[in-house]
């Protein structure tokens, strides 16, 4: 296994829902190795998205610990998990979460933008990024004039455009058709051969679950099961 | 500035909420350029009343009746009087923007008609060319105004104000008599004809005051001397200069003067503008107040609908500071846009009230109407951009509250 890049040891997270305590995440443990390529697949409320916010650094366990590069998240401050989150890692979302009022391109700049990164530079590596994921002729389109796939392939972009060592993926192709989907799939798999960039998606999309070389699965916040795959092509 | 473009943007994106929220920041400024129109409007009208009506934009009086009745006395016993005042007057006439320098002479006494009561009165002997020159307006109501030229003796003339006209039951052409002191103390009379009759603007001193030639009231008092001089200059904007102009070319004569600006013998002129501008700041504070509460809770709407969005954005690495920036940004366009807008409709709405050439009803004191024209106040054309940018910033306190303090991960969740 390559080097950790994540590692989570019995976490544990508890959510308040009116006046029922949910447990989301039962003193997990796992690792998850730098360019990796990690399905967690499990039913609702099986604590993907949860175990995502850990790994993002978005929230932080009740028990346990998560490291991210060697570093305890419990020993960063809100602004060391900013920085970590907006240099180190890259989001993508179900519903895209694009800025509306921005183009393709000002959304793929925005991650170099708020780090300041010159305007020049930004704009060159932002356009790059739109053409490696073949969206070249889409960079001025604002998100209501792109179709889904393209929406999603925008968020691809803006979480590489920054270099992160891992992209964090929740559903990413849940609101795509299977055509769309499994393009998208594709993209990730290429990205992450080409620049050694670490996935881990929360999906309990079966297709994509089957082509994954990893796959992790939870049941009621704990895992069931860590299955590694011969990778096609390896 | 990095924020400032996004959030013009963000703006544009309910364009009918941002226009609700621009048109009272617009309501605030027209409501505030129209006050400001008008407070300016009333001192500039009052200010050139107090000159124009008596008061002249200096006085030079003798420095013992100053120091015995005040600055703000506005007349001046002629025992403390100005004994070589021809020479003062020469030197002052000779400074650059002064249009003119008059000699009153302040009496009081008692006026009779003949079998008539005797009535109390004050008056001033004054020069009539001079006045004029001045921009002092007798408003005569019958007959006419004192003659320019000295009167010879035997040929003395009154204007006599019309509450005090009334009260005598003379009329122009009656015959009446003066009884004034003189400084020495002798009881002098002159019998003088009515020339006409006026006001002065203001009931109460209608009721006791007239005007006599300065001569006549020489005469009337036996002296030589004057209460004080009048300056006029060309522009009120000059006085403070002039006032030091004036006191340097009076250094080191034989009677010690002094020199006094019309504001600080303008008592009721101070108090009108401290109730004036009580005002306008009463009125500020609640348009403040408005504007605040109507466009904090617009900017409370427009962040709690981008919760999912503000998530994301905090997701991928914006700081809480630059989504406070975000929103302040928003706040700061719709303030400037705003004033801005309410500028160009304040400007219009001048100029419309303007034109409508509306009669004002007469202030406090007064008897005439006054024709109301707002005043163009540049000042705070460019003031209230800033004032209600900083409105806007205050209403933009409690969304960057909510903005900064979304949770992340609940945001995300967000429907």
């Amino acid at each position: 296994m390559p080097p950790a890049l994540f590692t989570v040891r019995a976490a544990a997270k508890r959510y308040e829902l009116g006046e029922t305590e949910v447990v989301a995440l039962d003193g997990v443990d796992l690792e998850i190795g730098a360019g990796e390529f990690v399905a967690i697949a499990g039913p609702s409320g099986s604590g993907k998205s949860t175990l995502l916010h850990l790994l993002g650094a978005l929230d932080t366990p009740d028990r346990g610990s998560v490291e991210i590069e060697g570093r305890d998240l419990a020993t960063l401050s809100e602004r060391e998990r900013t920085l970590l989150r907006r240099r180190r890692l890259g989001f993508v979302f179900q519903s895209f979460h694009l800025v509306p009022v921005l183009s393709a391109l000002e959304n793929v700049e925005y991650p170099l933008w708020i780090d300041d990164v010159p305007a020049a530079e930004r704009r060159e590596r932002a356009r790059k990024m739109l053409a490696a994921v073949g969206l070249a002729n889409r960079l001025d389109h604002r998100p209501d004039r792109l179709s889904g796939g393209e929406r999603q392939r925008v968020a691809i972009a803006r979480a590489l455009v920054h270099r992160p060592v891992a992209v964090l993926a929740d559903e990413p192709t849940g609101n795509l058709d299977s055509a769309n989907g499994a393009a998208i799939f594709e993209l990730m798999r290429s990205v992450r051969h080409e620049l050694g960039t670490t996935f881990v998606l929360a999906t309990h999309d079966p297709t994509l679950m089957a082509a994954s070389p990893r796959q992790i699965d939870l049941r009621d916040g704990r895992v069931v099961s860590d299955t590694l795959r011969a990778e096609a092509g390896a | 500035m990095k924020f400032a473009r996004f959030a013009l943007r963000n703006l544009a994106r309910n364009r009918r909420r941002t226009a609700i929220s621009l048109a009272i920041v617009a309501a605030g400024t027209v409501g505030l350029l129209l006050t400001a129109g008008f407070i300016r409007f009333s001192f500039d009208g009052l200010r050139e009343a107090m000159i124009h009506g008596g008061l002249g934009h200096l006085e030079i009086a003798s420095r013992a009746a100053v120091a015995s009745r005040g600055e703000a006395a506005l007349d001046r016993s002629v025992q403390q009087g100005i004994d070589d005042w021809q020479k003062v007057r020469d030197r002052v006439e000779t400074l650059p923007h002064v249009v003119a320098v008059q000699a009153n002479l302040h009496l009081m006494g008692m006026i009779q008609k003949p079998g008539g009561d005797s009535v109390s009165f004050v008056g001033v002997g004054v020069e009539p060319e001079l006045e004029r020159r001045m921009g002092f307006e007798t408003k005569v109501r019958d007959g006419r105004a004192l003659a320019d030229a000295v009167p010879a003796s035997g040929e003395d003339e009154v204007v006599l104000a019309l509450g005090l006209a009334a009260a005598l039951g003379a009329k122009p052409g009656d015959v009446v008599t003066l009884l004034a002191a003189s400084p020495d103390g002798m009881l002098n009379a002159l019998d003088v004809r009515v020339a006409g009759l006026s006001t002065t603007g203001v009931q109460e001193l209608d009721t006791r005051f007239l005007k006599i030639h300065l001569a006549s009231a020489q005469r009337l008092l036996g002296t030589e001397r004057v209460s004080n001089l009048l300056v006029g200059l060309d522009d009120t904007g000059r006085t403070a200069a002039a006032q030091v102009a004036v006191t340097e070319v009076l250094a080191g004569g034989e009677q010690a003067l002094a020199v006094t600006p019309w504001e600080r013998r303008a008592a009721f002129y101070s108090q009108v503008r401290g109730l004036y501008l009580g005002i306008f700041w009463f009125l500020g504070a609640i348009v403040f107040v408005l504007v605040v509460l109507a466009t904090s809770n617009t900017l409370v709407m427009t962040v709690m609908e981008r919760v999912r969005e503000i998530g994301t954005l905090r997701a991928i690495g914006t700081a809480p500071g630059q989504i406070a920036a975000m929103v302040l940004w928003e706040a700061l366009w719709l303030g400037v846009l705003g004033a801005l807008l309410g500028n160009a409709l304040g400007a219009a709405a001048i100029a419309g009230i303007n034109g409508l050439h509306l009669k004002m009803p007469p202030p406090p004191g007064a008897v005439d109407p006054i024709d109301l024209q707002l005043a163009f106040v540049p000042e705070a054309f460019a003031a209230i951009v800033v004032v209600m940018a900083v409105v806007l910033l205050v209403a933009a306190l409690a969304p960057v509250a909510r903005a900064t303090r979304i949770s992340v991960v609940e945001a995300l969740r967000h429907v």
